[in-house]
């Protein structure tokens, strides 16, 4: 005879346990998990192809940006970097050959007159 | 995944019935569990996690297909008495999944969760997302339906 269950009965029914067990049984796991991890196969796939895709549309994104930023540096006007002597040249006074040439700190005696000079 | 495997497709046929949509259900659990392990807290255990996922799994299923109820192998064992144990065990096995079916979904997964799969109330509540003291109550029910059934069985076997 199989007691009245009661609703505080905190422990699994060895018994009734049992039966839902075989009763319910799907049998070939094998076949179930081969199954499963094909279709994991699958999604996982179609999981990098849409990386992919993504992937593909950044790289031409940045092709391009790559691209338009060329044009833009190439069409403005060159710039040839000034010598040196070309700047000592511009300086009509010796107070600029003084200046650039020191290995001290510059005297205020040179610095203001090169100043008035401008 | 071998592991909990059996389990997703038992409580997935508790819901369904359809052992093929069990399958496609429990199938469907185990792609949405790979797709959501990022979601998944390790300090928690993984079972009942997966368990949340495979109810509904099958629950989704159940709401968007319309289940059959026929069972190909049930039908070849109702087709005749076989007096050996095993035709007998077949025969509990239909009459258990008939009386599972008779029942609400919620009352039959939870009695499956506590009975077979052998998790607490607590777990079982977390899992189906109700109060504890609902899934005891659900599992009272469903045990009491149930055990009915096994009496009857077992005196028609003896």
């Amino acid at each position: 005879m199989i007691p009245e269950p009661t609703p505080f009965d905190h422990r699994p029914d060895p018994v009734l346990g049992n039966a839902l067990h075989r009763a319910l049984d799907p049998g070939d796991q094998a076949a179930f998990v081969a199954r499963v991890m094909a279709a994991l196969e699958t999604a996982r796939a179609a999981h990098w192809d849409v990386l992919a895709s993504w992937a593909r549309a950044g790289i031409a994104a940045a092709v391009l940006a790559v691209i338009l930023l060329g044009g833009i540096l190439a069409a403005r006007p060159n710039r040839t970097p000034a010598s040196l002597d070309d700047v000592l040249a511009l300086a009509a006074g010796p107070s600029a050959g003084v200046l650039v040439g020191a290995s001290s700190p510059p005297e205020p005696s040179v610095v203001f007159p090169s100043a008035e000079e401008r | 995944m071998e592991r909990y495997a059996a389990a997703v497709r038992r409580v997935a046929r508790a819901v369904l019935g359809d052992p093929d949509d069990a399958d496609d259900a429990a199938q469907d659990a185990f792609l949405s569990a790979f797709v959501k392990l990022g979601q998944y807290d390790p300090q928690r255990p993984f079972g009942p996690w997966l368990m949340r996922i495979a109810a509904n799994a099958a629950t989704d299923r159940r709401r968007r297909r319309a289940v059959r109820r026929a069972d190909p192998l049930d039908g070849l064992v109702a087709s005749g008495p076989r007096p050996d144990a095993e035709a007998q065990r077949r025969e509990l096995g239909r009459r258990l999944r008939e009386a599972l079916a008779e029942l609400p979904e919620r009352r039959r997964t939870a009695v499956v969760l506590f009975d077979v799969e052998g998790y607490s109330h607590a777990e079982i509540g977390r899992i189906l997302g109700i109060p504890e003291g609902t899934v005891r109550s659900e599992v009272f029910h469903a045990r009491r339906a149930l055990r009915v059934l096994l009496a009857d069985w077992k005196e028609t076997v003896e």
